[in-house]
């Protein structure tokens, strides 16, 4: 578990990774350092330990400050922080609906033969795409 | 002295496989179905189709790491390490009953004919020992046992028999790249896929998750754990699972004996067997191979030629991501292949290079990327305001054209013995010395351009071009080759090998060339053919004496 110190230093550079602009929240607004995250590490444990190096690299600089710094000198750990912050922003149903993303769903597929049949004609009417080989080539 | 204790095996087996999986699975199925007394020794495990992410929310973050297909990042129990500081590209396998078809994407494509005679036709590696003809009713056998959706009279090959079943929806990626190819004349085609479009033999219809890179949880995908181990345990075969073997046995009279193996407490066993079948990739054989040194084979088993571990080839990758301005629903699989292309496959010199590859459309995945190996962004282009720009640019409108490379033999392309890494029972783990030569970079590049310029021809807004994937070594080919001279292959044309007459390889290290297309089709195809003969000539096959046995 993080501390509430953590949490607030992560909070405040998730929201620069992931602001509020186009129409979407912001990660804090999408409840990403409250919820979501601790849904993300549970399924990524492995990632508890690049997103505490890259808090503590982050130290006490401005979070923009600290995103370039993370970014030029703390790569592993910074991705490790940036993995937790998108694919816990994802997480969220809400922000999965604002993209139009269903998230993986049974869809039984449906020939659809009929919307291509008169391109393939025309694959056809171009015909042979492969070589002949002589019969009887030399053995390996 | 160890002893079977568990599962009720046979003392001396008629038959020891070693892998269960694509073509392990084939060789057991059809040797209990001819009455041998079979045992299959796999260091992983079952995983049933509950155990897959892919139809859960949390798919896309542990894609990137507990089912990744790198074994190094899995870091899985069943696992063996692979060090890959000399190697400019990852290798990809699963470790489990099904083996790597557990996560492959089920891209089922034969070879052309042309690739069985490489050096006749363009006077570079060598022809294999039989041709497409002779191969055929294995491919279209192993269609029918594995369950193949697709659609016949492709242009691309020689006429024969149709897929079982009819091809997957190519969808609105599918239609639109068609469109694009049309523009420019070239040829495309429905891919196949094995996977079934309806229920086929006990197994649902696909459902479209687009996860078959991550497992199948439809239980849809014909991976061989559906496929042929039901039908080889019903047989009697014999599985032992987390059996991690370390070691072919040999008598005085240089003939394999059996297996030595660590089960999963680390006990020592052995599973004695009249004949040994080889299936545990073209990393896995090898190294167990050159594991297996004693006094009459001190540089490894079978190696008289000296190439066991050699020619490896891995199939460089290229991608290149269309993005289009049209939604595409382009996270619906399957993924698998929506279509194929083979026009410039074949050997044009005009282009400078010799051979070419397989192109693919597949879809691009859900928001939180593609799959591995396709990232490095620098922070204001991939954040901030832009984090959210992309996915609305991106998500569900883009999909790639994969470029199937072909990779051609070169010995000094290797697996060897590392000599400190191990894996978690001490025994030695593969290093792979591996560069990708100067042939398929220009092929790539080519290729890289022409599948711009199809995007530019569907109407792509914008397009992204991977030259080379580091995680792309899906394919394992070429470490323990068929051929008829045995100072220049492993393994004859029917999988034995040249030095030990009861000892069989029969997975992708069979392979003389690559191909430029995905090899599971042949894999198995071999396989089957191979093994055929095996119990065709049982009467003939010479068997280690209970006298000469250690
Ligand atoms: C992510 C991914 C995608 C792919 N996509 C495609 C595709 O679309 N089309 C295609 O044609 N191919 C694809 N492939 C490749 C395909 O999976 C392989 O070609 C095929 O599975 C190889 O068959 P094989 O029998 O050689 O080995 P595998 O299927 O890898 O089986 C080898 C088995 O041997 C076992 N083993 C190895 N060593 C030992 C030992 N010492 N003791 C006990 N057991 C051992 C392993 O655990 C494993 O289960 C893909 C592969 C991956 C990883
Ligand atoms: S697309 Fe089909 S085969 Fe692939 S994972 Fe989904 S259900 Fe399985």
């Amino acid at each position: 578990m993080l501390t509430d110190e953590e949490r607030q230093k992560f909070a405040a550079i998730a929201d620069v990774l992931i602001p509020s602009a186009e129409g979407m929240p912001s990660a804090s607004e999408a409840a990403v350092p409250e919820k979501w995250l601790d849904e993300a590490l549970r399924h990524r444990p492995d990632l508890t330990a690049g997103l505490r190096a890259a808090l503590t690299a982050a130290g006490d600089l401005p979070p923009a400050e600290a995103v370039d710094v993370l970014n030029s000198e703390h790569i592993p750990a910074f991705e490790a922080l940036g993995t937790l912050a998108a694919g816990a922003y994802f997480l969220n149903p809400e922000v999965k609906q604002l993209i139009g993303y269903p998230g993986q769903v049974p869809t039984v597929p449906r020939d659809d033969t009929d919307t291509y049949f008169d391109l393939l004609e025309n694959v056809l009417e171009r015909g042979q795409v492969y070589r002949d080989v002589p019969t009887a080539g030399p053995d390996a | 002295m160890m002893i079977n204790h568990s599962l009720d095996l046979p003392d001396v087996a008629d038959v020891l496989v070693v892998g269960a999986g694509a073509s392990g699975s084939v060789a057991v199925k059809a040797l209990a179905e001819s009455g041998f007394s079979v045992v299959c020794l796999e260091q992983g495990d079952w995983t049933p189709p509950s155990a897959f992410a892919g139809d859960k929310p949390e798919w896309e973050l542990v894609k990137q790491k507990q089912w990744h297909p790198n074994p190094n990042v899995r870091g899985g129990a069943s696992d063996y390490p692979v060090d890959t500081s000399e190697s400019d590209v990852n290798p990809l396998m699963y470790s489990g009953v099904g083996g790597s078809t557990i996560l492959y994407a089920a891209h089922w494509t034969r070879f052309l004919p042309s690739d069985f005679k490489v050096k006749t036709m363009d006077g570079i590696a060598d022809d294999w020992p039989f041709d497409y003809a002779e191969l055929q009713p294995f491919y279209e056998r192993m269609d029918r046992e594995v369950g193949v959706s697709g659609l016949g009279d492709n242009p691309a090959y020689p006429p024969g028999a149709g897929y079982p079943l009819p091809p997957l929806p190519i969808g609105k990626i599918g239609r639109k790249a068609a469109e694009g190819m049309d523009k420019l004349g070239w040829h495309w085609w429905p891919g196949a896929n094995s996977i079934p479009s309806r229920e086929y033999r006990h197994r649902p219809s696909c459902l479209r998750y687009g996860t078959c890179l991550t497992g199948c949880p439809a239980g849809a995908k014909s991976s061989t754990d559906l496929t042929h181990w039901p039908d080889a345990l019903e047989a009697g075969a014999k599985l032992v699972t987390g059996a991690r073997v370390r070691e072919i046995t040999v008598d005085d009279q240089g003939l394999a004996t059996g297996a030595v193996y660590l089960d999963r407490n680390g006990i020592e066993r052995r599973q004695k067997a009249s004949v040994v079948i080889l299936a545990g990739n073209g990393i896995g054989t090898p190294r167990l191979l050159q594991l297996s040194t004693s006094n009459l084979f001190p540089d490894g088993l079978a190696n008289s030629s000296g190439l066991v571990g050699k020619n490896l080839m891995m199939h460089p990758y290229g991608a290149v991501v269309g993005t289009y301005e049209d939604p595409l629903d382009s996270w619906l699989g399957p993924a698998g292949q929506s279509i194929e292309s083979m026009e410039f496959y074949e050997t044009d010199t005009s282009r400078g290079f010799v051979r070419g590859a397989k192109w693919n459309v597949m879809p691009s995945g859900g928001p939180l990327g593609m799959r591995s190996g396709y990232g490095g962004r620098p922070v204001d282009e991939s954040w901030g305001v832009n984090f959210h720009r992309n996915v609305k640019a991106n998500l569900g409108r883009s999909f790639e054209w994969g470029i199937i490379a072909e990779d051609l033999p070169d010995e000094s392309n290797r697996v060897v013995l590392d000599p400190s890494l191990t894996d978690s029972d001490g025994i030695p783990a593969p290093k792979l010395i591996y560069t990708s030569s100067e042939t398929p970079s220009k092929l790539i590049d080519f290729h890289d351009e022409r599948a711009r310029e199809a995007h530019e021809a569907a109407g792509a807004i914008t397009t992204s071009t991977t030259r080379l994937m580091r995680d792309c070594g899906w394919h394992l080919l070429g470490t323990a080759r068929m051929g008829n001279d045995p100072a220049t292959s492993v393994i004859d044309q029917w999988g034995r090998s040249h030095d030990v007459a009861n000892l069989y390889v029969i997975d992708g290290s069979a392979f003389v060339t690559s191909s430029g297309v995905n090899p599971t089709a042949t894999i198995m195809a071999l396989a089957l053919r191979s093994v055929e003969h095996l119990i065709a000539t049982r009467r003939d096959q010479v068997v280690s004496s209970p006298s000469a046995a250690h």
